[in-house]
């Protein structure tokens, strides 16, 4: 969810562009802009919002912001780990009415810019890139029915029975060529799918797919590599998540060698932190976590970005260590954060992906 | 003992400092003259200086702003549309998008899209990164609702032809005419001006000071008598010209700057006419640079003397011994300049000579007075010139400083003028026709060059020619070596180029190459082969070597490649011309009716073409101005050398009063006495003036082919201005003429002892 920085820091070259320097705080979603009258105006999640599928894997063009993202703890064939990281970002200049058809791409329309980021992390070296488009054009965009998310030449596609995707993108000296096998119904986080980001009810609405088999290829400078393991896929939207003064992002996203999956996030802010989290037992419904549920502790630090977490759920046995393997795993885009895979051990043991925000400086 | 008395009751509580600043309270207009001096001084600096780096950072974006780029093109030619970007970006080619519009009302915009020039990297600050808070970039969207626009689509000069999907490919992009070396030619020789101007402000100055000092030697050695030691004097007199210089600096610095603003706003004013982008640099340096330079400046030449006292002691020199070192340093320079292998070697050498020439200018004038002197026999020449030796010796340094800023301008305006008209004719040579129209891929040139033709005979005010460019290998069959040169083909020879002005030529050179009997090559080409029209050169093509006579040699401007201008029907069937276009002045007829007949031919929905009057006229703009700005400044220059001349004479011929007025009491009119002075004043400035011209010859000579050379690897045309020099001569009989009729006033106040004038350095009789 860093990820929301990156973008709309990435966004400031639209605020030259557009002319209307958003002075929006943090990430950019302190405040609901208010709208002028008949002006359409920005929806904005509550914890009656229920989900719906297949739309929600589309845009929804009246949210200020959404991403799809993925995260995957792939193995080569001699057994070295190595982590992906896919996103698409999207972020609303003008909200539009979902129902609305989209500008002609004539007039060279600036409702929505997109944002890509892709990441390769293999034996300690991280390879990033990312990609910008103007949205409505037509080489940036996301639809639904059949589900594909495609930033020029990256493009993440379904088929028709949206159960097997496939995954293409690639930078300097890395690409990857990935077949994702969907498993199990989408996961809806916090209260059926709205997901609380601060005491105050700022939220999102927030889905993920947990159980996702990956196989597939991947080049480092020039060197295929196949690959196969897990993924965790997450889909968000809003218009206002976080609140002035939040100063960084930490979210966990693990899979546990007992079947179990957890995901976790906490936003700090001077008076603490906001935590919640999603226990996913192998057998069984998600359950929801509170913030006062979650212990979230930073063990190590590492150029000032914390590598080893003690993460806890003791209302299910859960005391874990999570840790960064070696190396610098700052994605280091308009605005840098870490993505990094991680090890787990402790009450269990397994793999995952963490996410850190705010520790750039 | 009044001045005595003046200083006495301010001993006891103040002694020293009181002391020092009470010849000020005594003579205030000294202190005026000073601290005007560093004010005008460090004004004049600075706003050199901050011209001279707006300067060049205007005409660094400019050439960035126009720099020569890669788009992608149709291979049909078909106008680029949006599809054509979504399906290159989506292909995962890296292309931003450029959309041109002309509104009907106002001045060209440029739609470009931020977010695409993201893949551009570290290189999107050409366009992508611009601040977009202003004309003529605007967001896409802006600029595609403000009329009829032409998209193009440019890629980073990583991308390859390969990398394109089919049907597209590659081409050169560029918005503009590149000044290339030559625009940094100018302001590298503006720069070594700039610090040119920086030693005779540091010369005046000094000369200033040096007066003042002279001024208060009474007071000095009153001080001494009541027991102050000359260290003494000496740090407080540090303290007071740090203190002094502290005060003037700032409004100096302060006002150099307006002036610059005052003076670059015009010149910024045309480069945004030019490239409809505010390119000209508002923010030149800050205030901390020229305030501390000016700072070192003031202290090192009023407070030099104390500084070097022990090397200078050491270093003692008899006056023979003297004028040996400095025609030896003359010398030195001269040669140095001569061989000097690169440019700080020149430099140095400009210095050497500068300081010779500095050193035996006054020493000339003395020795060449005294020999007259001698020489005449009538007595009130021998006095005229025995006062005119004296001057010399005395006014060393604001006669230096004038010599130099004569000097200066004088190469200011050769180099001025010499650039101007390189300018002039270098736009005539690149901009020829009124339109540059490209041919398309694939397109027949062969079948517009009949239709062009065709329309000629009916409208005789049209002129074309077809341009193919391309290269080839020139071989050297004594050398058994061959080097690639660039092969610049026309046809037919219009009348276009036959006015270009040639170096060196066969008789009638443009008659011969419409009759395909020669070629001609550049400048570059001619120096390098020491080649001359009427000699013949090698040129391979169609993979046979052929012999080509020279028909003559045209000036490149800097142009650093080899180039053979030729007839095209001299090429062979297969030569592979890197790019085809025609150049076309359509007369009567209008452009319109030119693209309409050139598109239907072609079939092609739209031409690239370039309006070349219009880059002309406002490339002629740019230029002007930054030309008005320089003799602006050098004329500034040259104004304040002459009032610090002024001021320096006056105040030592007024020093000097009671022994004019002695030839009162030989039996002389005031008339006579005044003439005799005019005289004596115009002779002072005359002969400096006369010392500057050679003196500014030279710098002009090396600036233009020394300097040039060696920073570039090429030189321009050097030409000398005997009518300029005969107004800056006037200047300085004017200046002569000021002091005399100022001198003839001071003659008419009483007389005051001559006990004031030996006090001061003017006390020889």
């Amino acid at each position: 969810m860093n990820r929301y920085l990156g973008f709309s820091l990435g966004l400031l070259l639209l605020a030259g562009c557009s002319g209307d320097a958003s002075e929006q705080g943090f990430a950019g979603l302190a405040g609901l802009e208010q709208s002028a009258a008949g002006e359409t105006p920005y929806l904005q999640p509550g914890p009656g919002d229920r989900l719906a599928f297949p739309a929600d894997f589309g845009p929804h063009p009246q949210h200020r912001i959404e991403w799809w993202y993925l995260t995957a703890n792939l193995e080569t064939t001699d057994g070295e780990p190595l982590g992906v990281q896919w996103t698409q970002f999207r972020q609303a200049l003008q909200p539009r009415v979902a129902s609305k058809p989209a500008p002609d791409s004539t007039a060279w329309p600036l409702q929505a810019a997109w944002m890509a980021h892709g990441a390769v992390s293999w034996k300690g070296k991280h390879y990033f890139t990312e990609k910008l488009a103007r949205g409505d054009m037509g080489n940036a965009g996301a639809t639904a029915v059949p589900f594909q998310v495609w930033l020029d030449n990256w493009r993440l596609q379904g088929n028709a029975n949206n159960d097997r995707w496939q995954l293409q993108a690639a930078g300097e000296g890395w690409s990857y060529d990935l077949m994702l096998a969907i498993h199990g119904e989408p996961v809806g986080h916090g209260n059926k799918g709205f997901s609380a980001k601060s005491a105050g009810g700022e939220g999102s609405m927030y889905f993920s797919l947990v159980d996702i088999a990956i196989t597939g290829e991947v080049v480092l400078e020039g060197k295929a590599l196949e690959v196969s393991g897990k993924g965790w896929f997450d889909r968000e939207w809003s218009s206002q998540l976080l609140k002035t003064g939040q100063k960084g992002w930490d979210w966990f996203a693990l899979h546990l060698d007992s079947g179990d999956k957890l995901m976790a996030f906490q936003l700090r802010d001077d008076s603490g932190s906001f935590r919640s989290g999603t226990w996913l037992p192998a057998e069984g419904d998600p359950i929801p976590l509170s913030s006062e549920e979650v212990g979230v502790k930073a063990l190590e630090r590492r150029k000032g970005v914390p590598v080893r977490w003690q993460l806890s759920v003791p209302a299910y046995q859960v005391n874990l260590e999570l840790s960064a393997p070696p190396g610098d795993y700052l994605n280091a885009g308009l605005y840098p954060y870490w993505e990094s895979p991680v090890e787990v051990s402790g009450s269990h043991s397994g793999v995952g992906y963490m996410e850190l925000t705010g520790y750039a400086d | 003992m009044k001045r005595l008395m003046s200083l006495l009751p301010s001993l006891p509580a103040l002694p020293i400092p009181w002391a020092l600043l009470s010849h000020y309270r005594r003579h205030p207009l000294q202190l005026l003259a000073l601290a005007t001096m560093i004010v005008l001084a460090t004004m004049l600096w600075t706003g050199v200086n901050q011209l001279t780096s707006q300067a060049r950072a205007s005409l660094e974006q400019s050439e960035q702003t126009v720099a020569e780029r890669q788009q992608v093109v149709r291979d049909n030619g078909q106008a680029l549309m949006v599809e054509d970007f979504v399906s290159l970006r989506l292909a995962g080619v890296c292309v931003m998008p450029w959309l041109e519009v002309t509104p009907a009302s106002g001045n060209r915009i440029i739609g470009i899209d931020p977010l695409a020039a993201h893949c551009f990297g570290a290189g999107a600050s050409r366009g992508g990164d611009q601040p977009l808070d202003g004309k003529p970039f605007v967001d896409m969207s802006t600029a595609a609702s403000a009329g009829e626009a032409h998209l193009y689509l440019l890629t980073p000069d990583s991308t390859q032809d390969s990398d394109l999907p089919a049907a597209y490919h590659l081409k050169t992009f560029a918005t503009g005419p590149e000044t290339g070396e030559l625009g940094d030619s100018f302001l590298l020789n503006l720069e070594a001006l700039g610090v040119l101007v920086l030693l005779i402000t540091a010369l005046l100055l000094r000369s200033v000071y040096l007066l003042g000092l002279a001024q208060r030697r009474d007071s000095f050695a009153l001080l001494h008598r009541f027991g102050v030691s000359p260290g003494q004097v000496q740090r407080w007199l540090v303290l007071e010209i740090i203190a002094l210089a502290l005060i003037c600096v700032v409004p100096g610095v302060w006002l150099g700057r307006w002036l610059a603003a005052g003076l670059g706003g015009g010149f910024g004013q045309a480069l945004d006419g030019l490239f409809d982008i505010p390119l000209y640099a508002g923010h030149g340096q800050g205030w901390i640079t020229p305030v501390l330079v000016m700072l070192t400046v003031v202290v090192i030449a009023c407070l030099g003397d104390l500084l070097l006292l022990r090397f200078r002691e050491r270093l003692s020199l008899s006056v023979p011994n003297q004028g040996r070192l400095a025609t030896a340093l003359l010398l030195a320079g001269l040669v140095m300049a001569w061989l000097a292998p690169s440019l700080p070697w020149a430099f140095v050498a400009v210095a050497l000579v500068f300081a010779g020439a500095a050193w035996l200018t006054p020493a000339t004038v003395t020795h060449f007075a005294n020999w007259r002197a001698d020489q005449s026999k009538a007595p009130l020449a021998r006095w005229r010139y025995r006062e005119l030796a004296v001057l010399a010796r005395r006014l060393t340094l604001p006669l230096v400083a004038l010599q130099f800023a004569l000097a200066m301008v004088l190469a200011v305006q050769a180099l001025v003028t010499t650039f101007e008209d390189t300018f002039d004719r270098w736009l005539a040579q690149r901009l020829e026709a009124a339109y540059y129209i490209e041919v398309p891929v694939g397109a027949d040139s062969r079948k517009a060059a009949d239709w062009l033709t065709s329309k000629q005979v009916s409208n005789p005010g049209m002129n074309w020619h077809q341009v193919i460019r391309g290269s080839t290998r020139m071989t050297d069959k004594a050398a058994a070596s061959s080097q690639q040169v660039d092969v610049y083909a026309l046809a037919p020879i219009s009348t276009l180029i036959t006015g270009w002005g040639l170096l060196e030529a066969e008789d009638h050179p443009w008659e011969a190459l419409a009759g395909n009997k020669g070629v001609m090559i550049n400048e570059q080409l001619a120096r390098r082969q020491t080649l001359g029209a009427g000699d013949t050169l090698q040129l391979v093509l169609d993979e046979q070597t052929r012999d080509m006579r020279i028909l003559g040699v045209y000036p490149d401007y800097g142009r650093p490649v080899g180039e053979v201008l030729m007839n095209a029907e001299a090429l062979p069937e297969n030569f592979i011309a890197r790019s085809e276009s025609f150049s076309i002045t359509p007369g009567e007829l209008g452009i319109t009716p030119v693209t309409d007949g050139l598109k239907r031919i072609w079939s092609v929905e739209t031409l690239s073409m370039r309006d070349n009057s219009t880059i002309r006229e406002l490339a002629t703009g740019v230029f002007d101005q930054t030309f008005a700005l320089t003799r602006a400044m050098t004329l500034l220059t040259l104004i304040l050398a002459a009032s610090a001349l002024l001021m320096m004479g006056w105040v030592f011929f007024t020093t000097r009063a009671w022994y004019f007025r002695l030839l009162v009491v030989w039996g002389m009119s005031q008339q006579e006495v005044a003439g005799q002075l005019l005289r004596l004043a115009l002779a002072l400035t005359g002969g400096i003036a006369l010392l500057a011209l050679p003196l500014g010859v030279w710098l002009t000579w090396v600036l233009v082919h020394r300097i040039n050379p060696l920073a570039f690897g090429w030189s321009l045309p050097m030409a000398v201005y005997p009518t300029f020099w005969l107004e800056l001569g006037a200047l300085s009989l004017a200046i002569g003429l000021s002091i005399a009729v100022l001198m003839r006033r001071q003659l008419g106040k009483p007389s005051v002892a001559p006990v004031s004038a030996s006090a001061l350095t003017g006390g020889e009789r």
